[in-house]
Parts: C-alpha cells; structure tokens; sequence
C-alpha cells in the first residue's frame, strides 16, 4: 500500500514539474471490453474547479490549468481512472461490477448503486444466459437474498413461483410484477384451467436480458403503487451504443438431463414378500378379532394367503412366475427418458454510430423434459433500436417476437399423468404376451396415455415499447413511451380413445386465449444542476395500462379414430364456452432523489393508482413512501479509516398495494345459466362498493458496507411487512341467497432479514477467487381472518391465525404400536390412540421456508474459470401427499409401495415406525406426519468450467473471443426427504405449497457450449 | 421545436383526463342488477331458477336421492366412498354435512332468486305478468316444501305452531345488511302456509299448459297434493290430484320403462327437468345418474338393496324387472335401477301415476263417496295395470303405501310417505331427530337467530 501511494506521489510530484502552463488537451475515452466510445464522461482536473463531458464520440477536449497535472475520468457505471496530463489521451474505462458506481435500474429511471435508498437486488445478464431451462427465474435462484424462486416439479414450462419478502396475500396472488423495460408484462398463466399453470415468461429469451432488478421495500417499489406490494422485477434487455463496432456473438450449447434424485420403490420379489406379510397380519388379525371365525390362526392365514396369491400376484404378474420375480418391472424408469436432449443456439449483433444504437438478436432453443411427452420449444427475435435525431430528440424501439410450444402432460392428480405409473406393480410386465402394451395394469396403464394422448400449447408473443426522450432544456427531459404486449395462445389436447382419459371414445379440447395490453408512460425528469452539495433528481408523470383478455374453451368427444387429434374429429360437444375480461389503471407519480454532499441522501415518492377493479367508494389509492441515507464513509471521522471503503445506513417507509383481486368483484353480478330452452340469468355474487387492493405498508432498515479497497462488500437489510386489508370471502348466511361476500378485512405480517456479502478472497498472479453469499431469514404471520378456516384444496394445509399462512394441519403420527402393529396419533388429550377418529388435527410444520440463500465461488487463471454455485433452503416441510397410497402398507390400494415398507412392523413385540402391511384391516391409512418430512435442502445447482483462448490465438483466426464451457445443474443435493425436495404439486399459490403428489423431480443437467464474438 | 414541447405537454393531459372514464368496466360474461330493465330480462332470471332446480342441490341429484338414502332401508346401499353421502345412509351425519349445507344454502338461492322476480314483475309486460308471478310463485314454493321437508320435524308430528320450520324470506336481497338479513327460523304452520299460499296462487295465475317443460296450473296442484297429504289434508289433496287427473292433459307412459330416460317430457310427466349434454348435473361427482349408473360412465355409488325385490308380489310386475348389473367405481359389482340409467335425460318429478296413488289413499282416509268418483281400488289398479300387475280386490292404506314404494321407489317419495304416515323408517320413528337434517353449522356461525335441530 505505501509502495503505491510513494509512487503516486511521486508521479505527481514529477507531472508538477512537467507542466506549469495552462494548456488545452484533448484525448478519447472508450470501454476497455468493446473499444466502444464512451459519450458523456466527467472529465475533471484533479483538485481544481474545472470539468467538461466526452461528446458523443467520445471525445473530449479540456483546458488544464498550470496547477492541474491529472484528470479524473469518472462515469456511471464505470471505475474511476485518474490519468496524468498528456497529449491526444486514449483512455479506457471499466465497466463495474457488484461496485458502489453500478448503475441500477428503478422505476422510470437509472440510479447511481451509492446513491440508492431503497433494497434492490440486482442479477446481471452473465447470470442467465444460457442457462438450460425455459425461463430466466430458474437461473436466478438463489442469487438474491429474500427473493425466493420454486418450480414446482421438472416439468418444463410450467409456472414458477417467486416470492419477494414472503408471501402477502391469501386470496390473491403474491406474484412479483414483471415489467420489461418499461412495459408492465402479462405474467399470470393464460393454460387450460384443468392442467397446472403455465409461465407466460418462457416466451422471453434470457439471453436477450442486460440486467434483472428486483425492487424489495417500499421505497423502491412504491413507485409502481397498487402493483408494488408483492415486489417488482425490473427486466432490462441489451442495448447497443455509440461509436461501437458490429460486434457478432454466436451462443451454441447442448446437454442432456435426468431425474435429479428418485424415490425407491420395492422390486418384484421385495412386493411380493409384502403381499405375503399382509396375509399373515390379516389372517392374524381376522382370528385374533373373531372376524370370519377361522379355527386357527394358522388356517386364517393359510387363507388369505391363497387368497392373496390368487386374487392379487397370479392376476397381475398375468400368470407369470412372481415366486421368483420373472417380471421385474421398474414402472417408475419408464415415465423417464434417458438423457432428455436440450439445444440452444442464439446468434446476436449489437454495436452503434456516432446517431444510432442497435442491439438484435435471434434465438432457438428445443429442450426435452425428463418426464416422457414433455417438450419445450422457443424461436424468436428481437430488435432494440435507439436513434439521436437531434440535440434534443431521441427515438427508440424495444421490439421482441417469440413461439414457444410446450407439450404437456397432465396435472399431477391424474391418472393418465407419467408421474403416476410408479404407482403400477412391479410384478406386472410392461407388455403382455401378445406383445401389446399390457392392458391388466392394477391401474389402467399410463403407457397408453403416453403412446395416445397429446397435448400442445403453442403461445406467440410480441412485446415492443417505442419511445421518445425530449430534452427540453439541459436539466429537464421529457420521455414518452407507448408499449403493446401480445400474448396468443392455443392449445390443443387430445385423448385417444385406448387411453383413460379417451373413455374408450376419445376425447379433445381446445383452450384458446389472447391477452393484449397496452401501456403508456409519459413522465418529465429534471435534473437541475446546483451547486456540488446538492444534488435532486425528479421525476413526475403519469401512466395508463389496459388489458383485454379474452379466452375460449371447446370440449368434445367420440372421435372415429385416433388419426385425427382436432377437434374436426369429435362428433359430440360436451362444453363451449368464450369469455372476456378487461383491467385498466390510471396512474400519475412523483419522485425526487435529494443528496447533500454525497452524504445525506432522500428519497420521497408517491404514486396514486385508479383501477378498473377497484370498487367505486375506493377507485384511487394512494402510495407514498420515503427514505433516507447516510453515508457515513464520506465523514470526517470515518474518512480516514483505512480498512473502510464505503458504509452507509439507509431507512424506507412506504405503502404498496397488491391490485390481484379479479375483475368485477366487487358488483353485484348475474351469471348466465343455460337451462335447455331457457336461456336465463343466476345471482352469482353480491357486490361491495368498498373492495379495494390488499396493503402493505413495509419499514426496511439497511446497511450497505465496503472494507478493505472493496474486496469485501455486503448488504445486510432487516424489514417488516405489514399486510392489511387482505382480500376475504367472508360467510354471510344463506338464507340471503349468497353464501359470501368479498371483504378486505384479513391481516398479516412479514418480518425478515437479509445478507449479502461478496468478497474477492485472491487476486494475485492472474489467479482470482471471488466468493458471494447470501442468506434471507422470513417470518411470516396471519394475523386475522376472522376465524374463518382458510385451507387448500387437499385440505392438508391451512392459514390459522397466530400461525405462518400454509402450515400443515393434520394428526401426529407417533409410531407404531408394538403388540399389534397399529399406527399411533395423538389425541385431544395428548396421549396416543389407535383410532384415527379420535386423532387431534394440529399444526404441525409449514410449507414456507425460514431460511433461504445461496453460495457461489469463482476461479480463474488465465483463459480458465470455474464457479460453484449452491443453494439451500431451511426450516420448511414436505408432505408426500401421495404417501397414503405409496407409503402405507397397502392402506387405499395395492400400489407399489416405497423402500421403507420393508421395515414394516411384523410379530408382535417389532420395535418400527412403519405400521403393519395390510389390505383388508389396514391402520395409519389416512393423512398424517406419517408423510411429513424435514423438506430443507443444500444443492449444488450449478457448476460452470470454462475457458477462454487467448488474444494471441484469437489474433490468428480473427475472432474476438472465443469461450467453451461445460455447465452441471443440480449435480448434488443433500435432504432428509426421500424423494426431490423442490416440489410442488400445486404449481403456485399462496396455500398449498411443498406437497409432493407424484411430482417430476428437478433435472440434472449437463450442457456444453461456446461462445464466440467476432 | 418550443411547438413540440406544448404538443407533448398537452397530449399528456388529454390522455390523462380520457383515461379516468376507462376506469368504468363492465364484465363480459356477467350482467349487474342495473341491467335487468325489460320483460325479457325478468323472465330470464325466471329461467335462472329452472337451472337451479335442475343442479345437484335441486332436482337434478338431492332433492330425490338424499331422501331415498335417509330411508335407505330395502331400497337403496350406498357403497361410495364420499363420506357425506355415507354418513346420511348410515344416519351419523353431523352439524358440518355438505350436503345439508348444500340443500340448504341451494334451497335459500332459488327463493332469493324468484323473490327477485316478484320484486320485478312491474316490469313484466301485461300479458305475461300473471304467468311469471306464478311460475316463481311455484318454484319458491317448492323450494319451500323441499327445505321444511329435510329441515323441520313432519308435520304429522304435530306442534307445527310451535316446532320451528325454517327462515321465511320472501323479500330479494340486493345489498346484505347484517342488521336485518338474520331471519330466525318461522313455525311450520307459517312455513306450510305460505307454501299452500304460493302454490295456490301459482295454480291460478299459471297457464294450462306450457312448453320446454316449464311450470303449469297442474304441476302447482300436483305439488299441493303433495303438500296437502303432508299435512293430513285429504280432501283438499285428493280435489287437487282428480283436479289434474281430470284434466285430461296426462296420460300414463305406454309401459313403465318408457317412462324414464327420455329426451323430452313424457304425457305421464307432470313436471319434469330437462337435461342435455351441455346442461345437466354433472357426470363425474355430481347428478342422478352419476350414482345411480355403474361404471364406465357412473360412479355406481348407489346400488338397490335386494330386500327392495321381497316388496314386489307378481312376478309379471316390469317395475320388479327393472334393473340391471354393473360394478362401481370401487369394483363392487351389484344391481342398479334402469330409472337413472343414462346421462342427459330428463327427471320425471311429479308423474300421473302419483297423482292416482295419491287420490286413490286420500279418497280411503276420507272414505264416503270418493272426490273424482273413482273409487281407491280403482285408482290403485291403474297404477298396477300398465305395470303388468295383477289387479287386486280391495285395498288398505298399507297398500297405498306398498305400491307407492314399488311404483316411485329411487324417485325421493319413501321418506316423507314413511313420516307423514308416521311410520317406522327401519328401526326409527317417523320423527326421529336424525331423520333431519342439521341445520348447516357455518349458517349457525354467522346468524345467531337460529337454533339447532335437537339431536346436532
């Protein structure tokens, strides 16, 4: 350290000496990665009041006086360089990285990473692209603290949910709003209601993407008001810039995927040995309690036994050997492909003159599910175009197209769903002795579904955004911005008629739906210049979003052949329906940015949003927040701490609302009824004037801290979420003729805190390691909701006031009765009983995680780099909701049972948490812990090995970079549960969550890929 | 460029003052109060009630299978695992039964409904005015009938001024007022008569007949005759079956099986609902057929007891053939009535034959010279005969009540026979307390006016 300040010194010492006259120096700044021209960089004379800007090419020219020896060169974005006076200078910036001087994105508008007062987590495009899923969430997972990201299973396509700061809502959605620069996007599935939700968001290319912020607290977001509340995430796509050269970037990678952990199931000869076990327990069980009368245990058993044999192992082995396990059919490889392709190839070119900026980019992806019949497709375009058209104008287009197709298969609960072939004994062949597909499955053969059924969703989206930028004086610019996103979907399913679903007639369905919104921002931005200590940014404007949705579903069936898979083909409409919606919000916002002396900073913001689906008494809401900074570094008595770089403390308050409260609920409404001959109206809701958006009102705390030349660098944020007016159906009496009515009534709260801490551990002789981690701690609580009981659809999860909203409510196993092999619960009273009747429903573990995070090292040295990324998720539960059928020692079914029924109680006097095997006396059949499980998890998500030729190869082949890598996703994962933890059969929703009902597990994938620039 | 400034400044403001109006808008698949202002309109929320009737919590499934499981005894098993259905077959259904939620809250939305109508029938034009009073006049009192039935003690339990009935609104409710909409539970004198007022009233001002099966004069007299029998009043119901007896507008089916499973209303169907591919009560958990039929296309749920075959007495009667094998969706294989074998046909809900049981045993309690000059046994051989049963010689109420089993068994007509007769139902008394259906616990929970049925 004091070599280099001696030598500074010593540089200024000598360059005071060379120059003692004023003179004029001129020189060009450009980006160190592009050789790209760098149009308005500060360019001041260290220590002396005198600065100017780089025009447009870069270019600068600056009169030093005969005191000044260095310039400073600083921009947005970049690190500062300090350069000593010399003739025709060519200096080069660098771009910063997770640094104090990153530009952020915020609503309507950029800011200076140091400047910020809000919580903003920022991703940057490095980190998705090429990322082997469909949409960017997948690759953002667990890189930002508090933002929470879970697709639900491995089916590619489908909903993902993200959770900013816990869930804050029970009826409506607690989904970020998206919006992609600039333009709010349509985010909520459009599918066929009877599958799981799809992701509107596959239909973005993640290589197309520059950065992605997510707005946390309120200061951040409350910008966009009534939409705010459950987070907002800021999606910016790559632009190009002046005076740069066409740079072209070719992207090509491919990988294979398989299942990234399985549950174990019994083999033929392990199933069998169970059917045995089962009747020896019910013949004993039948003679103990006088049920049939048999003379002796030993004929009751002899009975069943020959029962069971007959009736269950020679009928569905179809006559085969299963005394020696002939058949050995492992049914759960079957809904599986061996190594499910992935591809992916984009080619893009970006660069710029002296007046026009340009970024375009074309892509193609096909990637195979794991699970058989899942496949996802994507080709599309884009185009961001910006031109200078005078001093004063600007213009510009950010313009996408894309086709995604996903083919599907359907929802978990099914039986013709892959997931569910597990269920299939193994003693039964896959195909029967004429070679057929066997048709003498326990369950009808899912295979059948497979091999007959289709289901195609083919989506076309266009987003674009066109604006103008007015500088009207120096300070003061006015931007204009019209958007349109187009979201078409249709989808066609069909069941032949071998399959379940098909009915033996044959089934089809076409869902269509489109969904268009426009959207204007209009907004001044004033930037006065003031003196050094002060600095103010505002911004005041207003925007309008329309969405028009309308969607259309046909059922119908008996189709002459399976040939056909329209519905041209089906000569029977069994249910037609189309149906419309539309949403409007009118908004008008204000925001100023105030610093002095680059120490005191505030942020005072507020936005009023009107809503089409607000009630009249409350069509506007109001959204203020504000907030503050001190930069404690930039005082006196912190200056001077050498081990300190940078620390500031920073405080938000503010009100957001969440607006997903429907369409029209809050009218008085009449649905129509379609009595044969009688067209007619039926009451379906009562209105209520009132109803409005759900509102929470959120108070973060933050420390934002660099030490040691920045090498360490973190955030640490504490924050509480106040939710009130949450959106409730509250029980009216019936003899009205309604049985609820919409309310904003419930309350709940969420309380966390976040860290994020980067540090560079090495960074000597070409070799560097970085470390980054983060980790989000989140309580959430139900306050109130008017004691109603608010559960899920299985009815295994609850909000219950005083408790975390999604806890699991269902009776405690607790274990097994030694003497007779009886499942034991805990009754009213807290002692154990074999009766599931007089078992007590409690709380008892939750489906939203405490902790949640990741880890991520990076090497390199020379042209090679390595990163390993994990993440982990603690303090949740998973409940394998189809345990009561794969878990229970025969109790709903003879289904193929899990590896831990071989530890089943057998004599009286085993010691075992497994009950007894039993088909016709079974015990502990119905839900309870008994299928819950510790769901934390730590997973090696992601590994990447690349490397880089050297400039002095690439000189040769004229390139100008070459990268080929290798990636692993999901490589490990360490968990109590035996089967994949990341699962939810549910898909999204605020209640729920964390059931795994014969879910695809996660992909393990590798892919290999280069890059090239040229 | 100082113009452009202006021309920015100003359209930001025309956009912001056009955009408030779009603020306003209106659903697509839904009509608010505001928008029912014609004769058409009225009449389609008429119309609504017919849809109602024709769900699972009217005529399309509980209003006639949910008696028949409550006297489940030698005539319906039910072997589904739906543990709601089960607990009534077995009679352990507690105070947070669905379906008696269902009925409830079901029953309550098709008065409100046609309380709407008669709130609106200003609007209504002349002509047809008397007509749609009438008709929602009929529905409301059916829904009436049907929620004192499976809410109150019988009636032939006495005490009906002072044993509780249920909640008489007969007001619409547009904007809940927690203040007012608490209605305790009426007598079951006031319930029943306002019942016989609505069907009275109905049978004046309803047409003879109708189409697309719509309510007439006859079909609110066939249900006063059921109402009168409740209620003991046998002369008024035997004049009101001879009344649409005589009217010559019915006539029984050519056989008994004709009788079921047609796409239109019979000459036999008094009133009926209609049922069609796109407009039914569902075909996977919900409807008639849903239960009734075994698989593929049912559930199977409800199978016929056989005790109910040991209560035929001619082997020639069809009625006693009138089943069929089949398994459940459970596997169990057993026997199924052919009445609700097919999806998409239509519910006979009153029929002729009734109407001659009913003046026929009336006629007997009254004895003397028989109202329509037909004497029982007469009425009770026409039943018999297009069954291909022998004719009898004499017969006694007992028999009324045999045949009644035999001629409308799986059609919702045993229990309240059984109870106004005051019968046993199996091994209960006619007013046994779990006869009744509990009054739903989440309607309790928020209307303290009410009280519990005993035995809940």
């Amino acid at each position: 350290m004091k070599f280099i300040g001696t030598l500074i010194m010593a540089l200024l010492v000598a360059s005071a000496a060379l120059a003692q006259q004023a003179r004029t120096v001129s020189g060009t700044v450009t980006d160190v990665k592009d050789g790209a021209a760098l149009a308005g960089v500060t360019v001041r004379v260290k220590g002396l009041n005198r600065a100017t800007q780089t025009q447009r090419d870069g270019t600068f020219t600056i009169n030093v006086p005969a005191a000044g020896n260095t310039l400073v060169f600083s921009f947005i974005g970049y690190q500062d360089v300090e350069m000593p006076v010399a003739d025709n200078m060519a200096v080069q910036l660098t771009a910063s990285e997770r640094n104090l001087n990153e530009v952020v994105v915020v609503g309507y508008g950029r800011a200076v990473k140091r400047d910020v007062t809000g919580a903003i987590s920022k991703v940057t495009g490095k980190d998705v692209e090429d990322f082997p899923a469909p949409s960017f969430e997948s690759a953002i997972q667990g890189k930002s603290a508090g933002v929470v990201i879970q697709s639900g299973s491995g089916k590619l396509g489908q909903g993902i949910q993200i959770q900013i700061r816990g869930t804050s809502s029970i009826s409506a959605s607690s989904q970020p709003l998206y919006v992609i620069d600039g333009l709010p996007i349509q985010s909520i599935s459009q599918s066929d209601p009877l599958n799981e939700p799809t992701n509107p968001l596959a239909d973005i290319n993640p290589n197309d993407i520059e950065s992605i912020e997510i707005l946390k607290d309120a200061s951040a977001a409350a910008i966009y008001g009534a939409r705010a509340a459950n987070g907002v995430v800021l999606i910016t796509t790559k632009k190009g810039r002046n005076n740069q050269k066409t740079s072209v970037q070719l992207d090509v990678n491919d990988g294979f995927s398989n299942p990234a952990r399985l549950r174990k199931f019994v083999d033929a000869k392990q199933y069998v040995d169970l059917i045995e076990a089962a009747a020896v327990n019910d013949g004993r069980y039948d003679f103990q309690n006088g049920v049939s009368g048999y003379p002796s245990q030993e004929a009751a058993i002899t009975d069943y036994k020959n029962y069971y044999e007959s009736a269950i192992l020679d009928v569905y082995s179809l006559g085969t050997d299963w005394k020696n396990a002939k058949v050995n059919t492992d049914w759960q490889n079957l809904l599986y492909k061996k190594n499910a392709q992935n591809r992916q190839v984009n080619l893009s070119a970006t660069g710029g003159d002296a007046k026009t900026r340009f970024f375009i980019s074309g892509s193609y992806t096909d990637q195979d599910a794991i699970v058989v019949n899942n496949k996802f497709y994507r080709y599309g375009g884009r185009m961001n175009l910006e031109h200078t058209a005078s001093d004063k104008l600007t213009l510009g287009i950010d313009l996408s197209v894309d086709r995604s197709q996903i083919n599907r298969v359907s929802n978990d609960n099914s039986f013709s769903t892959p997931g569910q072939l597990v269920a299939q004994l193994p003693i039964s062949p896959e195909y029967d002795s004429t070679g057929e597909l066997n048709k003498n499955t326990l369950y009808a053969n899912g295979l059948y579904d497979a091999k007959f059924n289709s289901d195609h969703q083919v989506t076309t989206r266009t987003i674009g955004n066109a604006y103008a930028v007015y500088t009207i004086i120096p300070s003061l610019s006015f931007r204009s911005e019209f958007g349109a996103d187009l979201y078409g979907l249709y989808q066609e399913a069909f069941a032949g008629k071998e399959t379940i679903d098909g009915q033996g007639i044959g089934r089809g369905q076409l869902t269509i739906s489109q969904s268009s919104s426009y959207n204007t921002n209009n907004y001044f931005t004033y930037t006065p210049k003031l003196n050094t200590n002060n600095k103010l940014n505002a911004v005041l404007g207003m925007s309008y979003l329309q969405n028009d949705s309308k969607s259309a579903l046909t059922q119908a069936e008996a189709f002459p052949s399976d040939a056909i898979k329209n519905l041209s083909g089906a000569t029977n409409v069994t249910f037609s329906n189309s149906a419309g919606s539309r949403y409007t919000f009118l908004s008008y916002f204000l925001r100023a940015n105030y610093a002095f002396a680059d120490k005191y900073l505030a942020t005072l913001s507020i936005r009023t949003d009107g809503s089409s689906r607000f009630g009249p008494n409350n069509r506007y809401g109001w959204f203020p927040a504000a907030s503050a900074g001190w930069v404690l570094s930039e005082e006196k008595f912190l200056r001077n701490a050498k081990f300190l770089n940078f620390l500031k403390v920073r405080a938000s308050w503010g009100l957001t609302g969440n607006a997903e409260i429907g369409e029209s609920n809050f009218l008085p409404l009449y649905a129509v009824s379609n009595y044969p001959g009688l067209p007619g109206f039926i009451p379906s809701q009562l209105g209520n004037p009132d109803l409005k958006w759900e509102k929470t009102a959120q108070t973060d705390i933050g420390v934002d801290f660099g030490f040691f030349k920045n090498r360490l660098s973190g955030e640490i944020d504490i924050y509480k979420k106040h939710t009130t007016d949450l959106l409730l159906g509250v029980n009216i009496p019936t003899t009205t003729g309604y049985s609820s009515i919409l309310k904003n009534l419930g309350t709940m709260d969420n309380k966390g805190i976040e860290f994020t801490l980067n540090s560079v551990n090495v960074d000597a002789g070409g070799f560097k390691w970085t470390t980054s981690v983060n980790a989000a701690y989140n309580k959430n609580k139900v306050l109130n909701i008017q004691g109603q009981i608010i559960q899920d659809a299985a009815g295994v999860e609850r909000a219950v006031e005083g408790q975390p909203i999604g806890v699991f409510y269902m009776p405690k196993f607790a274990g097994v009765d030694k003497e007779t092999g009886d499942a034991l619960f805990i009754d009213a009273s807290g002692k154990t009983t074999s009766n599931y009747d007089d078992a007590q429903r409690m709380v008892v573990g939750k489906s939203n995680p405490d902790w949640t995070g990741g880890f991520n090292n990076t090497f390199s040295y020379k042209g090679v780099d390595l990163s390993i990324f994990f993440t982990f998720v603690s303090g949740v539960d998973v409940y394998n909701s189809a345990g009561i059928y794969m878990s229970s020692g025969f109790g709903n079914g003879l289904d193929n049972q899990t590896i831990n029924q071989v530890n089943a109680w057998k004599k009286p006097g085993d010691v075992t948490d497994v009950p007894r095997v039993s088909i016709f006396y079974s015990t502990g059949y119905k839900n309870s812990t008994r299928w819950l499980y510790d769901g934390s998890y730590i997973r090696l998500k992601n590994v990447t090995l690349g490397y880089t030729l050297p400039k002095s190869v690439l000189k040769a082949i004229k390139l100008t970079s070459v990268r080929v890598y290798l990636t692993g996703v999901n490589l490990l994962t360490f968990t109590k549960y035996p089967g994949d933890p990341e699962v939810n059969t549910n898909v999204i929703g605020n209640l729920g969550g964390n059931q795994d009902f014969y879910t695809i597990p996660q992909a393990r994938t590798i892919t290999a890929g280069l890059s090239v620039k040229f | 460029m100082k113009s452009l400034r202006y021309i920015l400044i100003a359209s930001t403001i025309i956009i912001a003052t056009a955009c408030n109006k779009k603020l306003d808008v209106l659903p697509q698949q839904n009509i608010t109060p505001d928008e029912i202002k014609t004769s058409d309109d009225v009449k389609a929320v008429l119309f609504g009630t017919y849809s109602l009737l024709q769900g699972p919590n009217g005529f399309g499934e509980r209003y006639i299978l949910i008696p028949d499981l409550i006297a489940n005894n030698d005539q319906v098993d039910f072997i589904g695992t739906f543990t709601d259905y089960r607990d009534i077959s077995r009679k352990v259904q507690d105070k947070t039964n669905v379906i008696a939620a269902g009925l409830w809250a079901g029953s309550y939305s098709i008065i409100n409904v046609t309380n709407t109508v008669l709130d609106k029938i200003s609007l209504v034009t002349a002509d047809e005015r008397d007509a749609v009073e009438g008709e929602a006049k009929f529905v409301r009192g059916v829904a009436y009938f049907e929620l004192v039935n499976f809410f109150a003690k019988p009636y032939s339990a006495g005490n009906v001024s002072t044993n509780p009935g249920v909640p008489l609104t007969l007001n619409p409710v547009y904007v809940y007022d927690s203040t007012k909409d608490k209605p305790s539970r009426a007598t079951i004198d006031a319930v029943y008569s306002q019942i016989v007022k609505d069907f009275s009233d109905a049978a004046q001002k309803l047409p003879e007949t109708a189409d697309n099966g719509r309510a007439t004069k006859y079909a609110a007299e066939a249900f006063l005759a059921r109402v009168y029998m409740n209620m003991g009043d046998y002369a008024n119901a035997a004049a009101m079956a001879n009344d649409v007896i005589a009217s010559g507008d019915y006539s029984l089916s050519t056989s008994f099986e004709n009788e079921y499973n047609n796409i239109g209303p019979t000459s036999e169907d008094i009133f009926s609902i209609l049922q069609t591919s796109q407009s039914n009560a569902g075909t996977t958990n919900n409807g008639l057929s849903t239960f009734y039929q075994p698989q593929p296309g049912g559930r199977g749920d409800a199978q016929v007891d056989p005790a109910y075959f040991n209560r035929f007495d001619d082997a020639n009667d069809d009625r006693g053939s009138f089943f069929y094998l089949g398994i459940s969706i459970a596997g169990d294989q057993g026997i199924y009535t052919g009445k609700w074998a097919d999806f998409y046909k239509v519910i006979p809900v009153i029929r002729l034959s009734e109407m001659y049981l009913t003046r026929g045993e009336a006629n007997l309690h009254l004895g003397g010279v028989p109202v329509g000059g037909v004497a029982p046994v007469q009425d009770y051989n026409i039943v018999r005969r297009r069954a291909h049963a022998a004719s009898v010689a004499a017969v006694t109420t007992s028999d009324f009540v045999e045949e009644r089993f035999r001629e409308l068994g799986f059609e919702g007509d045993r229990l309240w026979t059984l109870k106004r007769l005051q019968m046993q139902v199996g091994n209960r008394a006619y007013d046994d307390n779990k006869l009744v259906m509990p009054i739903p616990q989440t309607e309790l929970d928020v209307n303290s006016n009410l009280v519990q049925n005993a035995g809940y």
